[in-house]
Order: C-alpha cells, then sequence, then structure tokens
C-alpha cells in the first residue's frame, strides 16, 4: 500500500479544510498596525483587543444571545412538530404518504429569496417583524421539512413490532409515540436536532429582512453589516467571525456521528 | 376505537407541521407569484398588470446576465465539488482509524457560517493585503477582475461545499460490498479498471443525488456573493437571488422583484422536482 | 427508485450509541432548549419605551464628544437617547432604511440620511416636514448644495448635519522631490506619476474608489463634470470623461484593482506609502497625519484636478438628519434633530472629530480655525461641491449608474454606450 501518498493526500485535505479559519483566526489576535501589511506573517504579539472592541463597540453579545435563542426555539419546534409528523408517515402510514412526503422534500428546496418578499409582507402585517418570535416561526417552517424527512427515516429504523407491542398493551398512537417510539429515536433526534440548529445558526437571508434593530438581529447579519464609516475593521471582523463559526463547528465535531448520520441519511436514505 | 378515527390519526399528528408549513413556506410562495403579477412598486399604484413583468424579463439585459452568471456558477462549482470531493472520498475510505480525526477537519468548512466563509475569503482575496496574493508572489485583483471575480466566488463554494459531497460519497463508497472489489481484484482487474468497472457504476446513484442536492443550492446561491462582491464588478458576480433582491429591497419593486423570485423558484423548482423523482421510490 | 440501500456499515444507520451517551445528549439537548426559553422569558421587557433612537452612521474616534452632546439634549429634556450604528456601506444603509421604512417602523426616531436619499423618502411619506426648523438665517447660513438636497416640493424633509466634498490628498515630498506643483489637471497628474515612477516604479499612481457601489458614483461623476460632461447633457464631454476614467487603468495610472477599492482600502493603500495621489472625503486628513502614520507629514490636499478649460468638479457627500414620519415621539425626536443640527452642536463635532459643518458661519469662527486649520481651508471647497441628481427615484437610478459606470471601468462597456444606457433608464425612472 502506499501509505506515504495517502497520508500526503490527508494532510493535504486537512490543511485545505483548516487554512482559512486558521488564517482569519491569526488575524483576529494581530494587532491592527500588522493588518496593513504582509509579511509579516505570524503576528508580531498576540492581542485580544479585536474581541474586546467587538463586545465592547458592538454589541456582539446580544448578537450572540438572539442567534442562540432563535436557533434553539426553532430547532425545538422542528423537532416537536417534524418527529410528529414522520412518526405518523413512517408508522401509521397514511394513504397519500410519498406524495406528502415527495411534496416535504420539494419544499425543503426552496430558494430563500422567492418567499421573502411575501414573508416581509406578512410578517409586516402581523406585527412579528423585528421579533425573535418571528424569526422562530420563519426558521422552523423552513427547517421542517428536513426535520420530516430525516425522522421519517429514523423511525423506520424502529421495528413495528415494537409499536404493534404498545398499542396492543392499549396505548393510542400518541401514547405509543411518547413512550416507546420518541425514546427509540433519540439518536435520530439529536442527529435532524444538530443539523437544523447549524442551519437556523447560520442562516443570513431572512435574518437580513425581517430584523432590524437589536431586539432581533443575529450573528450573520452583524458580521455581513459591520458597522463603520468608511472603514473596514479587519480585526474585528475576524475576532467575530471565529466566535460565530465557533458553536457549530464545536457542535459538529463534538457530535460528529451524529452529524455525518443525518447529512447522509439526509441525502441518501431511500 | 372507529376505523374512522384510526384513519384520521395520521393527518391530526402531521397537523401541526403541515400548519406551520402552509403558513411559512406554501402560503408564501402563492403569494409571491401573485406578487408578481401585480405592479407593486414605490410612489405607484398597485395594480393588477398580468404578465408584463415576464415580458420586461425578455428584454432585461440585467436579468440575462444574472442567469448566465447563475447557470455558471452552479455548473462550475457543482462539477469542481463532486470530482474534489470523490478524491477525498476515495482517501477518507483508506484513512483507518485517522478518520474520525479528519472528519472533524472536513465538517469545518461545512459548520461555518456561509457569511462569515465570505468574510474569511474576502479577506484573503485582499489584492495587496491578502494572503492569496502573498502565496501568488503578487498582488492579483481577485474580486476586481470581471473575468476572475465569479471564478472566486466559486473557489469559496468549492471549499464551503466539497466536505459534504465527500461525506455523501463516502457513505456511498461504504455501502459497496467488499467482496465485488475483492472479485475483481481477483480477476486481475488493476486499481483502476476496478474503480472504473466496478466502483465508479456502483457509486452512480449516489453521485447523482449528490450532484441535484447541491446544483439546488448553487442555482439559488445569496449569502456567499453578497458578502463577498455584492454582484461587482460591472455585475460580473450578479446572480439571480442577488439581482431578485437587489430589485425587491433596494428599488423597493416588489412587482418585478417577484417575478424574478418567481424565475429562481422555477428553475432550482426543475431541480427539485428531479431529485423528488430520484428519492420517491425509497419513500415506499 | 435509487439503487443505494446503506448497509451497517455506513455511519447513516450507525446510529446505536451506548445508552449513557444517548441520555447526555438528550439532557444537553433539554438544557440548552430550557436555557433559551428561560433567556427569551427573561428578556421580555425591551427598551426603555421612552427612549429615542437615534440611528447615524459609526463615527471616527472615541464616542465620547457624541454622548456628551447627547447627555445635554436627555437632561434638557428629561428623556433618554439610544444611539445605534448603521451598516458601513452606504447601499446597505439604505437598504436597511428603505426595509425598514416600508415596514413603517417605529424602532428609530431620528435617522441620519445620505444626502441622495432625502427626496426619495420624502416622497415616500417617512419623513416628517422639519420646514419649521429651518429659519430665514438657518437658510442664509447653510450651504446651498445641501440645502438643495433637503428640500423637496419646496418643504425640508431633513436637516444638513455635515458635509463632504472629495479631494486630491498628495505626496507632498515625492512631488517636491522631483520640483513639481500639486497638479491642478488631470495632465499634470499623469505627468507627475510618469516623473516620479522614473524613481519609484513600483510606486502607485493615482487610488480612488472604483468598487461596484454608490462611492464610484461620485468618482465617476467627478471624472466626467470635470470633463465639462454632465449626465443631463449627451455630450461628447461625458464619453470623455468615462473615457479617461478607464485610461487611468489601461495606461496603468491606477491599479487594475482599483475595481474593489472603496475608501478605507484606498486610504490604506496611500497611508503606506503605496501610492502617489488619492482620491478621499476630508475624513482621511486626520488618519494620514495621525502621529505613526508612514506619510505622517508628508501629505498634501488640494482640490481634484479637471480637464485643461473646464471647472474642477468636487462630489457632495455628508449626511443630513430626518425624523421617522411614524415615531412615536416626533415632537421631541424634531428637537433632537434641530438641536444636533444647530450650530453649537456643529462646531462641537467639527473641534471633535474633524466633520465639516454646513455652515458659512462656522467656517469665519476663530476658535474652529484655530483647532482645526485643515477644516478652515475647505470651506470655498466644501461651498462648491456639486450634488448627485436631486431625486427621488435616486437610488432606482443610482444601481443603473453603478452596474454602467462599474462595467466602462472594466472595459466590457464603452462610454458611450453606458451613457446611453443610462439617458434610456432615467427616461423610464422619470416617466412613472
Amino acid at each position: 500500500m502506499r501509505r506515504p501518498g495517502l497520508w500526503l493526500g490527508l494532510a493535504a485535505v486537512c490543511a485545505w479544510s483548516l487554512a482559512p479559519f486558521l488564517w482569519q483566526l491569526l488575524t483576529s489576535v494581530k494587532p491592527a498596525a500588522e493588518l496593513e501589511a504582509l509579511p509579516p506573517f505570524l503576528p508580531g504579539a498576540i492581542t485580544l483587543v479585536h474581541y474586546e472592541a467587538i463586545f465592547a463597540g458592538h454589541p456582539f453579545a446580544r448578537l450572540l444571545l438572539n442567534s442562540f435563542i432563535v436557533s434553539a426555539l426553532a430547532t425545538l419546534l422542528a423537532l416537536g412538530f417534524g418527529s410528529l409528523a414522520g412518526f405518523a408517515l413512517a408508522k401509521l402510514r397514511p394513504p397519500g404518504r410519498a406524495a406528502t412526503l415527495a411534496a416535504v422534500v420539494a419544499l425543503s428546496m426552496l430558494p430563500p429569496v422567492a418567499t421573502v418578499s411575501p414573508l416581509f409582507l406578512l410578517a409586516s402585517a402581523a406585527g412579528l417583524r423585528d421579533t425573535l418570535v418571528g424569526l422562530v416561526l420563519v426558521y422552523a417552517g423552513f427547517a421542517l421539512p428536513l426535520a420530516v424527512w430525516l425522522m421519517a427515516q429514523f423511525f423506520r429504523g424502529v421495528p413495528d413490532a415494537l409499536y404493534i407491542a404498545a398499542r396492543v398493551d392499549g396505548c393510542s398512537a400518541a401514547g405509543a409515540f411518547v413512550k416507546v417510539m420518541l425514546p427509540l429515536a433519540v439518536p435520530g433526534l439529536t442527529a435532524t436536532g444538530l443539523l437544523v440548529f447549524v442551519f437556523c445558526w447560520n442562516e443570513f437571508l431572512y435574518a437580513l429582512t425581517l430584523t432590524s434593530s437589536m431586539a432581533a438581529r443575529t450573528v450573520p447579519v452583524g458580521i455581513a453589516l459591520f458597522p463603520g464609516l468608511h472603514e473596514v475593521p479587519w480585526g474585528e471582523i475576524a475576532a467575530g467571525s471565529v466566535i460565530a463559526t465557533l458553536p457549530p463547528v464545536a457542535l459538529a465535531i463534538v457530535f460528529q456521528r451524529r452529524v455525518l448520520a443525518g447529512l447522509t441519511a439526509g441525502a441518501l436514505k431511500g | 376505537m372507529r376505523p374512522g378515527a384510526a384513519r384520521l390519526e395520521p393527518w391530526v399528528l402531521m397537523s401541526p407541521a403541515l400548519a406551520l408549513l402552509a403558513a411559512v413556506t406554501a402560503l408564501p410562495m402563492l403569494y409571491v407569484v401573485w406578487l408578481s403579477l401585480q405592479q407593486r412598486a414605490l410612489f405607484r399604484a398597485a395594480q393588477f398588470t398580468g404578465f408584463d413583468h415576464y415580458f420586461r424579463l425578455a428584454g432585461d439585459g440585467r436579468f440575462w446576465n444574472a442567469l448566465g452568471n447563475t447557470l455558471y456558477f452552479a455548473l462550475v462549482s457543482v462539477a469542481m465539488e463532486l470530482a474534489l470531493g470523490l478524491a477525498i472520498a476515495l482517501l477518507l475510505a483508506r484513512a483507518g482509524r485517522a478518520r474520525a480525526l479528519i472528519y472533524g477537519a472536513v465538517l469545518v468548512p461545512w459548520a461555518i457560517p456561509t457569511v462569515v466563509s465570505a468574510r474569511m475569503w474576502e479577506w484573503m482575496y485582499q489584492p495587496e493585503l491578502g494572503v492569496l496574493s502573498f502565496l501568488a508572489g503578487r498582488p492579483v485583483n481577485w474580486l476586481g477582475d470581471a473575468a476572475l471575480a465569479l471564478h472566486a466566488a466559486i473557489a469559496m463554494d468549492v471549499w464551503k461545499s466539497t466536505p459534504f459531497v465527500a461525506l455523501l460519497l463516502l457513505a456511498g463508497l461504504q455501502a459497496i460490498p467488499r467482496e465485488l472489489v475483492h472479485a475483481a481484484a481477483l480477476d486481475g482487474a488493476g486499481a483502476w479498471t476496478t474503480f472504473r468497472r466496478v466502483t465508479l457504476p456502483l457509486l452512480a446513484p449516489v453521485i447523482l443525488v449528490a450532484a441535484v442536492f447541491r446544483s439546488i443550492d448553487a442555482l439559488r446561491v445569496f449569502d456567499a456573493i453578497y458578502v463577498l462582491t455584492g454582484g461587482g464588478p460591472a455585475n460580473a458576480t450578479e446572480t439571480l437571488s442577488i439581482y431578485a433582491y437587489r430589485v425587491l429591497f433596494q428599488m423597493l419593486d416588489f412587482g418585478y422583484g417577484s417575478a424574478l423570485a418567481v424565475v429562481v423558484l422555477a428553475i432550482t423548482g426543475m431541480a427539485a422536482l428531479a431529485y423528488a423523482r430520484l428519492l420517491r421510490g425509497g419513500i415506499e | 427508485m435509487i439503487g443505494v440501500s446503506l448497509d451497517a456499515r455506513s455511519p447513516s444507520v450507525r446510529l446505536a450509541a451506548p445508552a449513557a451517551r444517548r441520555r447526555g445528549a438528550l439532557r444537553a439537548l433539554a438544557a440548552l432548549s430550557i436555557a433559551a426559553l428561560a433567556a427569551a422569558c427573561g428578556r421580555q421587557e425591551p427598551r426603555r419605551p421612552d427612549a429615542l433612537v437615534f440611528r447615524h452612521p459609526k463615527l471616527f474616534g472615541d464616542p465620547e464628544p457624541l454622548d456628551r452632546l447627547v447627555g445635554q439634549f436627555e437632561r434638557a429634556h428629561g428623556v433618554a437617547v439610544r444611539r445605534e450604528a448603521l451598516p458601513a456601506a452606504s447601499d446597505e444603509q439604505h437598504l436597511f432604511y428603505a426595509i425598514n421604512l416600508a415596514a413603517e417602523t417605529t424602532e428609530f426616531d431620528v435617522l441620519a440620511l445620505d444626502t441622495i436619499w432625502a427626496a426619495e423618502f420624502a416622497q415616500a411619506g417617512w419623513l416628517r416636514d422639519l420646514s419649521a426648523h429651518v429659519s430665514a438665517a438657518d437658510e442664509r447660513d447653510l450651504f446651498a448644495a445641501p440645502l438643495a438636497s433637503v428640500t423637496w416640493r419646496a418643504r425640508r424633509y431633513a436637516l444638513p448635519w455635515f458635509v463632504d466634498a472629495g479631494l486630491l490628498y498628495y505626496r507632498a515630498d515625492l512631488l517636491a522631490a522631483e520640483g513639481l506643483a500639486p497638479p491642478r489637471t488631470w495632465t499634470d497628474l499623469a505627468q507627475a506619476v510618469r516623473r516620479v515612477r522614473v524613481s519609484q516604479p513600483a510606486l502607485h499612481g493615482f487610488v480612488w474608489q472604483g468598487k461596484q457601489y454608490e462611492g464610484l458614483v461620485c468618482n465617476a461623476l467627478e471624472f466626467i463634470w470635470s470633463h465639462g460632461g454632465d449626465l443631463d447633457a449627451g455630450a461628447p464631454a461625458a464619453v470623455r470623461g468615462l473615457a479617461f476614467m478607464r485610461a487611468l487603468v489601461t495606461d496603468g495610472l491606477s491599479p487594475p484593482y482599483v475595481t474593489t477599492l472603496t475608501e478605507e482600502p484606498a486610504r490604506v493603500l496611500f497611508g503606506r506609502a503605496r501610492a502617489l495621489f488619492l482620491r478621499n472625503w476630508p475624513y482621511a486628513w486626520s488618519l494620514l497625519q495621525r502621529a505613526g502614520s508612514e506619510v505622517e507629514g508628508r501629505v498634501g490636499v488640494c482640490p481634484l484636478p479637471h480637464a485643461p478649460g473646464h471647472p474642477a468638479a468636487a462630489a457632495l457627500g455628508g449626511w443630513h438628519l430626518g425624523v421617522n414620519a411614524f415615531s412615536r415621539h416626533a415632537a421631541v425626536a424634531e428637537k433632537l434633530a434641530a438641536f444636533l443640527c444647530a450650530a453649537p452642536a456643529q462646531k462641537a463635532l467639527a473641534l471633535a472629530y474633524g466633520y465639516s459643518a454646513p455652515r458659512r458661519s462656522l467656517y469665519a469662527d476663530p476658535e474652529l480655525a484655530a483647532a482645526q486649520p485643515f477644516l478652515a481651508s475647505l470651506a470655498t471647497l466644501l461651498e462648491a461641491a456639486r450634488p448627485r441628481p436631486v431625486s427621488p427615484h435616486y437610488v432606482a437610478l443610482s444601481q443603473v449608474l453603478q452596474s454602467e459606470f462599474s462595467a466602462v471601468l472594466s472595459g466590457r462597456r464603452a462610454p458611450a454606450g453606458a451613457l446611453g444606457a443610462i439617458a434610456r433608464a432615467r427616461r423610464v425612472l422619470e416617466a412613472v
């Protein structure tokens, strides 16, 4: 086996995947003066001023909190509704389920720009623009197709016998779902939840359009619309980027196997 | 339990999901089509104009430019992601115990918010201060050259999305029975022949799924380009989503902007239908 | 049906995790959601409903002087004022306002407006009529161009806050070494670049703002105006102006990546002693001259050059303050806008930030002249700055201007073709 070649290739894959992020990390700890020239490649001194600046001069903590609240609640909602629907489709097998699932899958491909103008008008009319509730509903709705699809796949993996046994014991369908099926679906719920959370954390177009103030503005919008008059504060943008990146990357690495399972099941299983 | 109730049960359980989907995706989808048939712009009286906006598209050079950019972006980035993704998947398949570590690295681009990755690349693409010009040994006008800028955006998308393709293909690779590969090797086939005659045909369906999946994403690209170039220079990187968004919210022309949005919807819709057809057999 | 069915080795079905770990994940998820819920409920007190919100672009430097001004107002009127920063670029700021004002937001009360938006916002009904806050004395004191740009149908919908005009910065040391005077015409500028480059071949000639955005419109209009052209006159002069802009790149007087430059990257290039000339707004002066700058004490500034036989022309920039028509605190919001745009506040801001006030009287103020001699020297230039077209359709027009000018600069369109497209777009817009 050509081991050296393989290792070289794998090292190259890692380097290519990590290099841009590492460069951003370096940028975020470089003193401002060093950002205006290259080389030096490595920072002459490590500084945290850019991190201090985004929390002091720019209410970044609030953006993080908003992103966290919106992503967590939307994930919860999508998981709740999605697992109910996924269970019904996989185990109760209603007629028309194939068409329903196909429609759900098609909805997951919706380009955000196609519905942003109606949602803008509807949210304004309903008084939900620039509120966290409005964003939660929109995100949950947009993550729902993925959640339904994934949960249907995971429930199909649970043996029918368990479900039937619960029904024979006198559980209603809902009871069987809560007492028997849901506990078995925890790995699926985790995988789905992770994907939905990352999706919500990263969303930009709706957040840009449906929020205006710090009451609901999220991290990606904050990073894209960094305030400044003429200036481009590269150091602060880098610091903000690093912080915005940490939650999804940490989740993806810690729950690596769940994420992989979700990603591949979402696209492949059939 | 009454049989009628049993028949209703699944729909009751599905109703919250279906209600939310209707409110947030299906209803707005119909509404955008309705908007596209009307004059709804700043300073102009709202009125029904039928298909006027669609006729106007035909003569709008900026629309055709955006359409061309969108298709080019999707075609080139998806082709490169498939090629690179397949190479990485083949490498990962042989990684053995180091795989978990490498998964961690490969998941990073996938997990990074698109807006953030656009900011990272924008910084690396700076002509004089950027690390890429430094590596190239001379200032390169990555984002400011009309011939180069779209390719710069494609490079960023390839970086961000290849991991997803690679992981998908890896799952497909691992599903190929080892015996088949071994049998081919026993028959005296070389590595290349085995790959071409055994692995690739068995992997083809997964490749197709990855291609459709990525195409849909690439056809609706917005965040990456909005942050990286904003559509310039000379509209060389303006995609349909960007143009539609500018008409909608910069010029506040909800009628014509909605017509542009419907075009994006139609194009991705075709890809989505193809995808749904691919998967549909699997639902039964 | 696709022929994939994943066997036990594939990651997608390798889901059976040790029970303990599964419970751990579940617990983490539950904790996460509870925390989110708690946070969502905990912060249901939004802001104090009586606080005024003032939206403006981020200031250069210490926020303290503006805070002190706003503090004075808060004490005098017994209200709280919250300041919120706008995004960096003009186009994004407009996007922000358009989205929110179209939705009749009450989220902000006093808003800073780029000089080009007042007509549009006024016609859309988004701004309160502030004519009562512009006295006859103000009308005599204020510069004509900013006053015209806040005027729509003979009413004033905003108050001029400060003004900007395009300037030419040059490396005084390098020109002096060659025995050259600051350039008065574009030909002088080209010759100076060629002369200095003999000894410094790596130096860039002239850097300016060529990215496809609002700044390019200002730069391109300056090229057109200084060749005697205008958007209104479909004349050869405008073609010459745009051809000159393109030639700056093809002749190597400007680097090719001038097509990505906005104000700050251009200022940084010049500030790192990488260019001989820079077109920028007055704000760059104090940054280029601050201690530690590579070009400290070696920078000069003069009016933008012009083609021989034509007057120089600088584009008018700057900010107005307006009041949101949907504001719940309109009366006191109007007072805040008027307070910040009155001479004393403008003088304080000029002293603290070097912002140029739009009032003739302030340039005669001895204290200001002593503290900010640079600013005082700009009075005539600022007063002569030319506005971009005043029209409620300006932003839609600007979309066309940006893409056509960018296409000329990239060599994708001939100047005459671009001007023709602009004229057609204007006719369509104005016909509405």
